[in-house]
């Protein structure tokens, strides 16, 4: 199979679409037990192995990043378009995009084990690898517990459980340590923005939402029902939030942040809590979500710090 | 009509099937050749004759010969229900995409989806979404007097952009699980065919169906009084004819989304070659679509391989020019 590398594209679509559809939390629930490996996958169903997956098909980047993090990369044997965590990943053969597979080429790869994103990876063309005898894990981490959840289950299935176990554990102690450290802060009311055209931000019930409690900001749409709302200007402006926080459209891009400061009657503007945080750090499930909280935190202890008014 | 005329027009039409007939059978063959995978040709033929390896015994059997099918019968769905349209309309503009038929059985699908009932109801819900476009459309346009053609397509392009609307709501108030596989199947996508069944006997059924009707349908495309003056029960042939369009729009577009374009450019350049007698025309259109379907998405899929085109992206490339062109035409 011709392996091309991930095409250059415009992140922002991408990113979009993540953002869109990364939304349904279901629970984790109890892993079965049994002879061979047996896992309880985020869907409730048992996924069963004989013997420890080779040949894994990764189908969303942030379920690539889960499965070095085990200890697992170099048993991936294809993944989707923007797979670019850890650099290993870039070499990876591609199958298409996270809502686009290329079955054929999925196929070719003859992999023994299929980690799907429940509610990224097209549904029809799952149902038919599922039909054709492909053993399937459909992963949806909702919140710290279930990327921990995913780590362990992961490790088993790829035959590393100790590392998965390890990682897990490093991952909590890193999310308890900063809770213990800001979680009897003062509030401090944040709008985070997910996207600028429209605006989209997350409500109380999202990963990031739940990364902002625990800083203890007070996310002004966290109240909403939609996962992922699309509040409009007017409302960000009369919400007038002490911190303004944002991932931008790339990595190092803070074109969005910079269009704030236009508005410089909101607190946030005046107290210059514009704060920039690496969308694949707080963004993706993956164990990388505890550096981008901790610069969450830390983001918001400074705009704290700056509620005494500028130093002279 | 005499016998050398009437022989004439049957080597005339044996010629036109074969020849499509035999278009049809390499347009098949080279789908099953080609995908994101290189299989060598010899493979590939191996698997016919029960052998082959393992892995192209996977990909012709259960990926490609499936959807080559289903591409097959769905391009020939569309361009039937293109000249039943143009028939009835006597327009070359008409198309289930452009005049919202196709529109409203997606909504209809799309509603079923999202309100998680079976995969039975889409089938029904799209076919009552198309029904209610073409209703609209249709009895709006005709007005009191005889349809015209811009006061059609006016019409037609404002019930497709409020059709538009309405999914873009839907899929706002709605973000479900199903989400990115609808976006895609929205656009025309035959990575979400299900089946070929079901396009495959509506296909059959509706140019069986048709065939009958053909000598009426000649008489009613010369208008409807001079159809009425020769006997034809007009009323009655239109609204079959409606039912028909709207039924073969509906079963296209839950196969395989909304693809445009297909049932405008197939009957067109068909005319142009064999002309306008329908009894010949339905036929050559459901094989001629479907070549075109199949071709497109056969180049949906590899032209940038391995990453997946939606094949309405295709039909639109090649629709969009023909139909301007139609337009450009028709100013005199």
């Amino acid at each position: 199979m011709p392996a091309s590398p991930a095409r250059s594209r415009p992140p922002r679509l991408w990113w979009l679409a993540v953002l869109v559809f990364a939304l349904v939390l279901p629970q984790a629930a109890p892993a079965a037990g049994g002879g061979n490996i047996s896992v309880s996958d985020d869907r409730g169903r048992s996924v069963e192995l004989s013997e420890p997956a080779q040949r894994i098909v990764s189908l969303a980047p942030h379920l690539t990043e889960l499965l070095f993090a085990v200890g697992a990369g170099d048993r991936i044997v294809a993944t989707v378009a923007h797979a670019d965590y850890p650099d290993a990943a870039r070499s990876i053969p591609r199958v298409g995009t996270a809502a686009q597979l290329d079955l054929e080429g999925l196929l070719a790869a003859s992999p023994d084990l299929v980690i799907a994103w429940g509610s990224g990876s097209p549904g029809t063309a799952l149902e038919r690898l599922e039909k054709l005898g492909i053993t399937v894990y459909y992963s949806e981490p909702g919140d710290f517990a279930g990327i921990a959840a995913d780590l362990r289950r992961l490790g088993r299935l790829a035959g590393q459980p100790e590392r998965g176990v390890r990682e897990a554990r490093a991952f909590l102690n890193a999310v308890a340590t900063l809770r213990e450290e800001f979680g009897e802060r003062p509030e401090v009311s944040v709008f985070y923005q997910v996207w600028d055209q429209p605006l989209m931000t997350v409500n109380d019930g999202h990963l990031i939402g739940e990364a902002i409690r625990l800083c203890r900001g007070q996310n002004v749409f966290g109240h909403l029902d939609s996962l992922v709302p699309r509040p409009g200007l007017e409302t960000v402006i009369a919400a007038d939030p002490e911190a303004i926080v944002s991932g931008g459209p790339g990595e190092d891009r803070e074109d969005w942040l910079e269009a704030w400061r236009d508005w410089n009657q909101l607190t946030a503007v005046q107290r210059d809590n514009l704060f920039f945080i690496p969308p694949s750090l707080l963004q993706r499930h993956t164990p990388r979500l505890a550096d981008g909280t901790r610069m969450l935190c830390e983001a918001l202890e400074l705009a704290r710090e700056r509620r005494a008014g500028p130093r002279r | 009509m005499s016998t050398t005329e009437g022989a004439a027009t049957l080597a005339r039409t044996g010629w036109t099937l074969g020849v499509l007939g035999a278009g049809a059978v390499a347009s098949v063959l080279s789908s099953v050749m080609l995908g994101s995978v290189n299989l060598p040709a010899r493979d590939v033929a191996s698997v016919f004759f029960g052998e082959g390896s393992a892995l192209a015994r996977l990909l012709v059997l259960e990926l490609r010969l499936p959807r080559t099918l289903a591409a097959f019968a769905t391009g020939g769905l569309l361009a039937v229900a293109g000249a039943l349209m143009q028939v009835l309309l006597r327009n070359p503009l008409a198309d289930p995409y452009v005049l919202g038929i196709s529109g409203g059985a997606a909504v209809g699908a799309l509603l079923t989806m999202i309100s998680g009932l079976g995969l039975a109801w889409i089938s029904g819900s799209a076919f009552a979404g198309a029904l209610l476009s073409t209703l609209i459309v249709f009895g709006l346009a005709h007005g009191t007097g005889s349809w015209t053609p811009t006061r059609l397509l006016l019409t037609g392009v404002v019930v497709a952009a409020g059709w538009g609307a309405v999914i873009t709501f839907l899929l706002a108030v709605r973000p479900s699980p199903e989400l990115p596989g609808m976006l895609y199947w929205l656009m025309g996508d035959l990575a979400h065919a299900r089946g070929n069944v079901l396009p495959w006997l509506t296909l059959i059924v509706i140019v069986g169906l048709a065939l009958p009707l053909g000598r009426s349908l000649n008489v009613l495309a010369r208008g409807p009084l001079q159809a009425a003056v020769l006997g034809v029960s007009v009323r009655r042939l239109e609204w079959t004819v409606y039912l028909l369009a709207a039924l073969v729009t509906a079963v296209a577009v839950t196969t395989a989304g909304t693809i445009g374009f297909v049932g405008l450019i197939i009957p067109h350049m068909l005319r142009l070659v064999i002309g306008n007698d329908q009894r010949l025309l339905l036929p050559a259109s459901a094989l001629a679509g479907g070549i075109l379907l199949t071709l497109a998405d056969t180049l949906a899929r590899t032209v940038i391989a391995p990453e997946q085109l939606p094949v309405g992206v295709i039909t639109a490339m090649l629709g969009v020019p023909v139909f301007l062109y139609l337009l450009y035409r028709s100013r005199t």
